[in-house]
């Protein structure tokens, strides 16, 4: 590791889908046990760029991607990198919940383990840590066996948190966690969010302007105008960008006048 | 405050009076107009259906809805009335077509014609002696291991067409289409061609089966693919951000959530060729013994049981024909059941 405070850093990351230049030269740095927010209006890029952190991008078949992502300091681009190896370090929780299905709860936290071929020596006890991490297992305790679709909305979502956490990853990536929910889950999964914080690196999309200021250290604006591709306008520290944008774009978007 | 009782609690269902006269009157009528007509004249009743009822009832409908409901009614009443018309027909087709199996293969089935094979049976033999035992068999074997070899095969075109990027998915899915149009009877005289006239086997129980893959593939393939489709990309998306390769998120993810259609396209692909004949005449023949192995010998199977016995024209024969038809019925309804059963009862356990 190269900056001990740098965990996890995008250089100049461009991604095109076919002939789309969708994001431009976006270099950001996301500190060790910090929560960076991504905020932009819709179609700014900030899905897909979160995407890039663990490759899941690569899903779409004609994507395309320039720069680097170095995580501890290597480039999780680099030749011979296996992007599962990646996505085992780099967790993801997506808008909408999406447990699976056909497993129960307790199953669903289990299943990174199982997908990724590896066996738990304690599983019943990763099964209470995880789902404790989430805070959710008051809610769930006593019916880990039930299918996990019987959950409502925002336990399912936090079932997903608490599934990525059972893999223990370094980085955990959640693309807009709380666009399905109602606010009462917003503010569980919140919570949830500062109390990991100091454990992982937190990236975390979302449209919410007072969400971003409740949960996140740092904050990224993005914006794509006039077709151009989407590029950071601002980064900085979360008061800084919400109080005193240097940007005039930044500051018309934070206070709700366009986006 | 309580729930009101009965029509009360949903008061949008309730049905003013002279509506359900105009209703019942425009139901009642033209069958009345249709059917004396009928008899007046002893004209066609298929005629008389279309050319008399239907354009009545159309009408009729079309008068009742502007009733009801003002102009915008007159094409809901055409709907309706053409909807359930041609729903009945069909419906009525279907049943008819049951019941004449049913009605015919009763008389010729029991314990003895399900069990026996037809070793001495001449054309003319009553029905107290021989059976379709031999054909049952061969007809499981056959089709069994047509099943077998095609149903990893077709799965593994539905995860390519589905759960891969690959460039040739287009001509692969047109190349599909094709061989559902492929003519029954080729596919049995390729085989005939390429094993048996070319003298490398005699009729054998294997060679129908290759036959029958071709025509089984596709269905397997399609309806599979259509099962896999229905998984939501968010599942997937969610077992590979966990860090899982591919086979592992699609053994453990997606394909448990497309069981259902899984069963589906097997049983539809089973359904597709356990009625085939004219490929298991050209390659496994027919037989009157009982016949266990796959690899010598011809072969017998319960369409080619039909079609041999049908041809022969004695009133015996005929009957033994209906009655093996039944029992490819009931084999498939057996099939059919215990597959659903076994795919439900397996989903149910894991809750």
């Amino acid at each position: 590791m190269t900056d001990q405070n740098s965990h996890l850093r995008s250089e100049d990351v461009n991604v095109w889908f076919g002939e789309r230049h969708v994001l431009k030269n976006v270099s950001l740095e996301f500190p060790s046990n910090q929560v960076t927010a991504l905020i932009g209006p819709s179609g700014c890029g900030k899905s897909t760029f979160i995407r890039t952190l663990n490759r899941m991008h690569e899903l779409i078949p004609s994507a395309g991607f320039g720069g680097k992502v170095l995580l501890d300091g290597e480039d999780i681009y680099g030749e011979g990198v296996d992007p599962v190896k990646v996505r085992l370090k780099v967790g993801m929780v997506f808008q909408k919940p999406n447990p699976f299905p056909t497993m129960t709860i307790k199953e669903n936290v289990l299943s990174g383990l199982k997908l990724s071929g590896r066996k738990s020596d304690n599983a019943v006890e990763l099964v209470e840590t995880s789902l404790r991490r989430a805070s959710i297992w008051n809610e769930v305790k006593d019916r880990l066996n039930d299918p996990a679709i019987s959950l409502s909305g925002g336990q399912q979502q936090r079932l997903c948190i608490a599934r990525s956490l059972a893999m223990d990853p370094e980085v955990l990536l959640m693309d807009e966690p709380c666009s399905a929910l109602d606010p009462g889950s917003t503010r569980r999964i919140e919570e949830t969010i500062l109390e990991l914080a100091p454990q992982m690196t937190i990236v975390i999309v979302t449209h919410n302007m007072q969400q971003a200021q409740r949960v996140a250290d740092q904050t990224a604006f993005f914006l794509a105008e006039d077709g151009n591709p989407g590029h950071v306008v601002e980064f900085g520290r979360t008061e800084q960008v919400f109080e005193q944008p240097i940007d005039a774009r930044t500051n018309d978007y934070v206070n709700g006048h366009f986006g | 405050m309580q729930r009101p009782k009965g029509n009360q609690s949903a008061p949008w269902t309730k049905i003013a009076l002279k509506t359900r006269a105009a209703i019942a009157l425009a139901s009642i009528v033209p069958s009345a107009i249709a059917l004396s007509i009928l008899f007046a004249t002893g004209m066609d009743f298929m005629a008389m259906l279309f050319a008399v009822f239907l354009p009545i009832q159309v009408v009729a409908a079309a008068l009742v809805g502007i009733l009801v409901y003002g102009r915008r009614g007159i094409l809901e009443g055409l709907l309706v009335v053409v909807t359930i018309f041609f729903a009945s027909f069909i419906v009525v087709l279907l049943g008819s077509v049951l019941w004449s199996v049913i009605q015919n293969g009763s008389q010729a089935i029991s314990l003895q014609f399900i069990g026996q094979n037809n070793y001495y049976i001449k054309p003319d033999t009553s029905l107290e002696y021989g059976g379709v035992g031999h054909a049952i068999i061969g007809s499981l074997l056959i089709v069994g291991t047509s099943t077998l070899i095609t149903v990893p095969m077709g799965l593994a075109t539905a995860v390519y067409l589905t759960e891969t990027q690959g460039k040739t998915k287009g001509l692969i899915r047109t190349l599909l289409q094709a061989m559902s149009g492929l003519p029954s009877v080729v596919s049995g005289l390729f085989i005939y061609a390429a094993f048996i006239a070319s003298g490398l086997t005699s009729y054998a129980g294997w060679t129908g089966s290759l036959a029958l893959i071709p025509l089984m593939l596709p269905t397997v393939a399609r309806v599979s693919e259509e099962a896999l489709r229905l998984v939501p990309q968010e599942l997937r998306n969610g077992a590979l951000a966990l860090g899982a390769p591919a086979w592992r998120a699609f053994m453990q993810v997606t394909l448990p959530a497309a069981r259902s259609g899984m069963v589906t396209a097997v049983l539809l692909g089973i359904a597709r060729v356990i009625g085939e004949t004219a490929p298991l005449v050209l390659t496994t023949f027919a037989a009157d013994r009982t016949n266990f192995n796959l690899f010598n010998g011809a072969m017998a199977s319960l369409p080619t049981y039909l079609f041999g016995f049908i041809s022969m024209g004695f009133d015996e024969s005929i009957q033994r024909a209906w009655g093996a038809a039944l029992v490819i019925m009931i084999l498939v309804a057996i099939l059919f059941t215990t597959a659903r059963l076994a795919s439900r009862t397996r989903s149910k356990a894991r809750k």
